[in-house]
């Protein structure tokens, strides 16, 4: 294994135990720059704890969570190395937007104008010196994502930035994140929603009660829980049928509504298998797996409450 | 110093300070007003049923150089009741508002940011002094010369007091900060302080007035133990009868603000911030 570069995420071993919880167990990952990354899982897998730990705010009970090698803690510059939006109402509700951002600026010897600067970004300036407890959802996670890049850091790292932002909103989140990645940055952004990873994400990592689920290229990942594509057939003679396609080399699976899946063959050739064994078929289609069906069958059974 | 400065700018920015300043002014001018009616009292008679150890500290109180140290420091009682509160909630809004995470972002070094809250404590706690120091060096002058007392401004006793004063605002700030980070809640912190502060004190007084009266009158010295009772004595003007030397007033407080500070910033490191 290469040695880490310095904008890389490296998660090893890593393990947060609660009195009675185990909320992160023994999980590991890595998180490529240039790339954006999804971190998904049910509510309550533990995305936030580990977003926590790797950002110096909550202890690991063992294991680390690392920029290259470094800890969080450890970094020289955090605010210009890296950019965190964890909740979107973590602002005093007395202070204006503007303010809450000078804050941060005079704490990490920013200069005032910088605020301004990425105010204009997140497309806030209008809203800069009204205060915070008058922002919508909306308002609030754009502020967050103002606050994460005052440092212009090089790895982002976002936690359910999708809560609350409307349609256009998830769209300007979703280019802005693909273009900070383009420019070679390290994205990682948690969701539940699988949708919008699979319109955003170049990479996921899923976990489902604290543990590691499966992590890699989206494609592949869809690719791997699929086997490629899926052929839902449904036909009166089913066991004619599963004679024919064994042929193939194809499997088949009972699939819902009492239809069959078959795994490994393309549709026209599972039609022509059907028509030469004169097998009737009453539906021929072809699915393609998603996340949201894959990510449902990684964590079936572990996505409830713990 | 950027930190410290971070730490004010949070206080500037809402609209807290000027709320507590408010608050401030009418107990201010009610502090002027009751340390002026005290300095009218005459001696009690000898046969007022008052032991000798009071009927010392009475005349002593009515000497001018007390009278003055007393006038002098007014509105330190509630003076420093706002800066222990400012103080606590430095602390206790990064919790109650959600900017623990933003802060401890910005700064992961947590031992730092405690120190900068501090920082910032103390410069608050001057602030207040400063505000209160110059309405009394306004206000008491015509007071004095009213009792016929004299300015008494040319008393180094006088500028004592009021630099001890200073050092009391200063160490009371700390103090709050190190309350905030053990009490994180924010209305229980304010709450609890406030009631200690103000309803404490003098239960206190008459706890330990009783406790010396009817158990053993040496009890009486332990008194200075308290905060409140340990401030009150470290500005008084000279050393009153009865009472311990006015350093031990000092010591007490350095000792509660060393020790509030040392286990605050060590519970504050520890933590997870979630």
């Amino acid at each position: 294994m290469s040695a880490p570069g310095t904008d890389e995420i490296v998660v090893d071993h890593l393990t947060k135990q609660y009195k009675k919880l185990r909320a992160v167990d023994d999980l590991s990952f890595r998180v490529r720059s240039g790339r954006v990354t999804g971190f998904l899982g049910p509510n309550g897998a533990g995305k936030t704890t580990t977003l926590r730990m790797l950002l110096g705010l909550v202890a690991p009970t063992a294991g680390t969570a690392t920029f290259g090698d470094q800890r969080y803690a450890d970094l020289h510059d955090p605010v210009r190395r890296v950019g965190a939006v964890l909740e979107a109402s973590s602002a005093h509700r007395g202070r204006t937007g503007r303010n809450h951002l000078r804050m941060i600026c005079r704490a990490a010897g920013l200069p005032d104008t910088r605020s301004d600067e990425v105010l204009e970004m997140v497309g806030l300036t209008p809203a800069a010196n009204r205060k915070f407890k008058g922002y919508s959802l909306g308002m609030k996670q754009r502020l967050g994502i103002a606050a994460a890049m005052l440092g212009d850091p090089r790895v982002l790292i976002l936690d359910e930035p999708a809560n609350g932002l409307d349609p256009e909103g998830i769209r300007w989140m979703r280019d802005l994140l693909k273009a900070l990645a383009g420019q070679g940055r390290t994205v990682l952004v948690s969701s539940h929603l699988l949708g919008e990873m699979q319109l955003l994400a170049d990479d996921v990592v899923i976990v489902a009660a604290g543990k590691l689920i499966r992590q890699g290229p989206v494609d592949q990942v869809l690719g791997d829980m699929s086997g490629g594509v899926v052929v839902r057939v449904r036909t009166p003679q089913t066991e004619a049928l599963t004679t024919a396609l064994s042929e193939l080399s194809a499997t088949v699976t009972p699939g819902p509504e009492g239809s069959l899946l078959v795994h490994g063959a393309e549709a026209a050739a599972v039609g022509h298998a059907a028509f030469t064994a004169g097998v009737e078929l009453h539906e021929l289609a072809t699915e393609r797996g998603d996340l949201e069906q894959v990510f449902l069958q990684l964590t079936a059974g572990k996505a409830g409450i713990r | 110093m950027s930190l410290v400065n971070a730490e004010l700018f949070k206080v500037r920015t809402t609209s807290l300070w000027w709320i507590m300043g408010l608050v401030l002014l009418p107990l201010y001018a009610a502090s002027v007003l009751v340390n002026w009616a005290n300095s009218n009292v005459t001696t009690p008679p000898d046969d007022a049923g008052v032991t000798d150890t009071q009927s010392a500290q009475i005349e002593a109180a009515l000497e001018p150089i007390n009278v003055a140290t007393n006038l002098y420091t007014s509105g330190q009682f509630f003076g420093i009741l706002i800066v222990l509160l400012l103080s606590a909630i430095i602390v206790t809004s990064e919790f109650f508002h959600l900017t623990a995470t933003t802060t401890f972002l910005t700064t992961p070094r947590r031992e730092s940011v405690i120190l900068a809250k501090f920082g910032a404590a103390v410069v608050i706690g001057l602030a207040v002094w400063l505000i209160t120091t110059v309405l009394n060096l306004i206000v008491v002058p015509p007071i004095m010369n009213n009792l016929e007392l004299g300015s008494q401004l040319g008393e180094p006793a006088v500028w004592r007091a009021i630099g001890l004063n200073a050092l009391a605002f200063v160490l009371w700030g700390v103090l709050g900060v190190g309350a905030g980070v053990l009490i994180r809640s924010q209305i229980a912190a304010t709450l609890i302080l406030a009631i200690t502060y103000v309803v404490g004190s003098a239960a206190v007084s008459l706890i330990f007035f009783l406790l010396s009266e009817y158990v053993a009158e040496w009890i009486s010295n332990l008194q200075v133990l308290v905060p409140t009772s340990a401030s009150q004595l470290m500005i008084s003007g000279t050393d009153l009868p009865g009472s311990p030397p006015r350093w031990v007033g000092a010591v007490v407080l350095i000792g509660y603000a060393i020790v509030t500070g040392f286990l605050g910033t060590w519970l504050t490191k520890r933590r997870d911030i979630s």
